[in-house]
């Protein structure tokens, strides 16, 4: 073995480090994704399909999920991934990561999904942040921390009026979360979606 | 046989053989578990999930492809559980994989759409992959087209087990590729072009380069036969469809160490149709070789022969059949009576070695190569390189090589006893003898003074080890070597040309001038038959020649007669490990050519004798004429060296001159280059 092929093998990703990955997450759905994604990233070896192949599949359809385009016949086929999975995969690998995504799915996490909500308000495709005109004080403190120029407004000075106020364009929004922690005054709320759409009807 | 055990299988009792897996006992019970990664004689490595089985009072599946039977076991082939595992592997694949069975050359044949069609996958339930690789068809031989890969990973490892090495994983999972060292084409990355791996892939991601509508496996023929390029001999299956050939497979038993053949085997049917086969009789007539029609041929020949007589000699390759060996000396030696006839195999043997013994390669843990260098790269006996190759893989045979030479093969040896082979022998010999294994007594006595070197005294640990040995000579040191049979082992020579045992049994072995005798000494007829190893007119008056193509010999003569090409005669031979097989005939021969046995007996006729057609009996009795081996002087017989790479290409120069083969002679030149 030279050495080059050496250093390859020594610093590997194992289960532990896929494990430590979600740690701080909330949301099943996230977690999942987050498993799955590290698991295929160096610890999944490819030796057999169920796993190799299965795991790539169920990845595709966590995404589908996390991104708010997906439905029950994902969910259904994220069952049976990883049901087959546990079954045929041909090492323990293989089978904690079909034992994680069960465990995932007896939450309520993806029936929710599905209805277009994200309780653990981890799921950005699921959430938009707004600014609560009635808390914000125009500091303008959000719009330097925004790295996406995706909040408007004019920041308040003395004597003047007719100001614009400050709005979050949806379009740049990445949801990064930076504004509300540069916000003094709690002005910027995360709210679902689907509440939105329906406070709109 | 091995002991017998008693597993159930699906609830019906069955003995099978103790060391098999469930897979082979199962397919024993009638009962075929799924699988696209296993290959039968290799060990199982359990990859695509789909052999799972449940085991009666078992806890969870376990694949059959890597479990023995044991007594008492019963084995659920057919569980909901299992055929969910299986239905959800061939799901994903599908997913990957074109779904194109309408065109699809592989269709039929295809385990993929076999599968999908027992789990009712009429399409994937699963996201749809593309991929887009691109398809290799940079060579005439093999094309692969990655997107039909479903990974089993059997190309791969039917290329290691012979230790060609070319193929191998890249990535891992969904985006993982077959690929070559570099991603290099095939040519430059030691691919020798056996096509192991076109026999081994189960779906259409390695094929045949030129299979691309010229019809589909159920509208195939299928012939079993023999390949009569070198001494190896392989089996062949032949496929033909509208009478002509399409491909050809290795055609050994699946699962036998055998089953391999070379490109010169799979590839070289081209010839058959190229621009210097022979179709039709020729005569010189003003200098210059014109067609003619047999009658006129025939007759020309008989008169010719008739008034030689003793002075007409006939040469011949010794890789025509029995029935055409036994014909032929009846012509020369009773019809013409002559005493002048004699084939190729006598420039590379005695009588003797090539005679005596048989041997079993499929059960065999120790090969002692003496003298004999089977190469796959050089295609040099190239079966015989890759069986002992498999068989050291997968079954952990060992190796001695005892070689004046470097052969390749010696750097897999277990011990190499390299020096002048007869000296060689009588060290192992008498290092065996120093262990205390029994010896005759003449042997012990001419040994006496011989004191073994260390590797000899090593090598004579893994033989004496060795439960199941098999010697593999060159002819020219076959009389050396089998003195080690007396101790321990089979022995056989390995001669070049595929049929030299049978040529010789059959009696075409002269009774007075010898091959080189007969081609540098003048006669009044000279009878060429075959690809001889002969390029120049030797010094006769009147020249025949009998073949398949036009050979430079062919162009010199002033009597060409067409005769068929082996693909498209019925017959025998006799292979290096003294089995009898059968050849048989997958196409009509090309145009007016005739079989050799037909071209004899017309010839006969001509000259108003009758010969008849050998039957099975007398083929029989033919091969009772058996050499027993008994102690001879370690001795090397010198007259027998030939260039053997230069041999091996002379005799089958029409073949790879013919065909796709001379792209791959070139491009050879061109890599070493």
């Amino acid at each position: 073995m030279n050495e080059a092929e050496k250093k390859d093998e020594t610093p590997k990703k194992d289960m532990k480090d896929v494990f430590a990955a979600v740690e701080n997450l909330k949301c099943a759905i996230q977690r999942s994704q987050t498993f799955v994604e590290e698991f295929l990233s160096e610890p999944m070896c490819g030796k057999c399909h169920p796993c190799a192949l299965g795991s790539y599949e169920a990845l595709v359809r966590l995404k589908k999920i996390a991104a708010g385009v997906g439905s029950r016949a994902d969910v259904d086929a994220i069952a049976r991934i990883a049901d087959q999975m546990l079954e045929g995969s041909r090492c323990k690998k293989g089978k904690d990561t079909a034992k994680f995504i069960i465990e995932a799915l007896h939450t309520d996490t993806f029936s929710e999904h599905l209805e277009g909500r994200c309780r653990d308000r981890e799921c950005p495709s699921y959430l938009i942040y707004r600014v609560i005109p009635d808390k914000c004080v125009m500091c303008g403190l959000c719009q330097e921390a925004c790295r996406y120029n995706a909040i408007l407004g004019e920041k308040k000075t003395s004597y003047r009026s007719g100001y614009r106020p400050f709005e979050i364009r949806q379009k740049r929004c990445v949801k990064c979360g930076e504004c509300v922690a540069a916000c003094p005054y709690g002005a910027i709320e995360i709210i679902d979606l689907k509440v939105r759409d329906e406070v709109k009807v | 046989m091995g002991n017998m055990v008693n597993v159930k299988i699906d609830g019906r009792d069955v003995q099978v053989e103790e060391g098999l897996n469930l897979i082979e006992a199962a397919e024993k019970a009638g009962v075929h578990i799924p699988n696209l990664c296993y290959i039968k004689g290799m060990k199982g490595i359990g990859a695509c999930r789909l052999c799972l089985v449940e085991l009666e009072g078992g806890r969870a599946p376990i694949i059959a492809c890597n479990t023995r039977v044991k007594e008492g076991m019963s084995v659920l082939t057919d569980t909901e559980k299992v055929k969910e595992v299986r239905k959800f592997v061939i799901d994903l694949i599908l997913s990957m994989h074109p779904l194109d069975c309408m065109t699809c050359t592989k269709a039929g044949v295809c385990n993929l759409q076999r599968y999908a069609y027992d789990f009712e996958l009429k399409e994937s339930n699963f996201t749809r992959k593309k991929f887009g690789y691109p398809i290799d068809e940079s060579n005439p031989f093999i094309k692969r087209d990655p997107d039909y890969c479903v990974l089993c990973g059997q190309c791969i490892r039917v290329c290691q087990a012979q230790d060609t090495n070319v193929l191998e994983f890249e990535g891992r999972g969904v985006g993982a590729k077959v690929v070559t060292a570099k991603d290099l084409p095939l040519q430059e990355s030691g691919c020798t072009f056996c096509g192991s791996c076109v026999d081994a892939c189960p779906v259409n991601a390695l094929l045949e380069a030129d299979r691309w509508r010229k019809g589909r496996e159920w509208e195939y023929e299928k012939t079993s036969s023999v390949c009569l390029s070198c001494g190896s001999g392989c089996s062949i299956t032949v496929s033909t469809k509208d009478g002509e050939v399409v491909k050809i497979n290795a055609g050994a038993p699946e699962g036998a160490a055998e089953r391999y053949i070379c490109a010169i085997g799979r590839f070289g049917f081209d010839s058959l149709y190229g621009d210097t086969r022979l179709s039709s009789p020729m005569k010189r007539e003003g200098g210059v070789l014109k067609e003619t029609s047999w009658e006129d041929a025939l007759g020309t020949v008989a008169e010719k022969l008739k008034s030689a007589g003793a002075g007409a000699s006939f040469i011949s390759t010794a890789n025509i059949l029995n029935e055409d060996a036994l014909l032929l000396k009846k012509l020369a030696a009773d019809v013409v009576k002559t005493k002048d006839y004699d084939s190729s195999a006598t420039l590379y043997s005695d009588y003797d070695a090539l005679t005596a013994g048989s041997a079993d390669l499929e059960n065999a843990d120790l090969f002692i190569l003496v003298g004999t260098s089977p190469n796959q790269w050089t295609r040099v006996l190239p079966a015989l390189d890759a069986v002992i190759r498999k068989r050291m893989n997968n079954a952990g045979a060992k190796l001695i090589v005892i070689n004046s030479g470097d052969p390749k093969i010696a750097s897999k040896a277990t011990a190499v006893l390299k020096g002048d082979e007869a000296k060689m022998l009588e060290e192992l010999a008498q290092a065996m003898i120093s262990k205390g294994v029994k010896a005759p007594k003449e042997m012990v006595e001419a040994l006496a003074s011989v004191d073994p070197s260390d590797e000899a005294m090593n090598a004579a640990d893994v033989f004496k080890d060795a439960d199941s040995p098999v010697i593999l000579a060159a002819p020219s040191l076959y009389k050396a070597a089998s003195n080690l049979s007396l101790i321990k082992a089979e022995a056989v020579s390995v001669p070049l040309e595929a049929n030299a045992k049978g040529v010789v049994l059959m009696g075409l072995m002269t009774e007075g001038k010898k091959f080189r005798e007969i081609i540098s000494s003048s006669s009044k007829v000279f009878y060429a038959v075959g690809e001889v190893p002969v390029s120049k007119r030797p010094e006769t008056d009147f020249l025949v020649v009998q073949a398949s193509h036009m050979t430079d010999l062919a162009k010199e003569a002033d009597i060409v007669l067409p005769s068929a090409s082996p693909l498209e005669s019925d017959g025998t031979v006799v292979d290096y490990l003294g089995r009898l097989k059968e050849v048989k005939r997958a196409a009509m021969p090309v145009g007016e050519s005739r079989t050799n046995a037909e071209i004899f007996i017309a010839l006969a006729k001509a000259m108003g004798e009758t010969l008849k057609m050998p039957k099975e009996t007398e083929i029989k009795k033919a091969l009772k004429g058996k050499a027993k081996v008994s102690f001879s002087p370690f001795k090397k017989d010198k007259d027998l060296d030939v260039d053997v790479e230069k041999f091996t290409e002379d005799i089958n120069a029409s073949t790879i001159n013919g065909s796709r083969l001379l792209w791959l002679k070139e491009t050879e030149k061109g890599v070493a280059a």
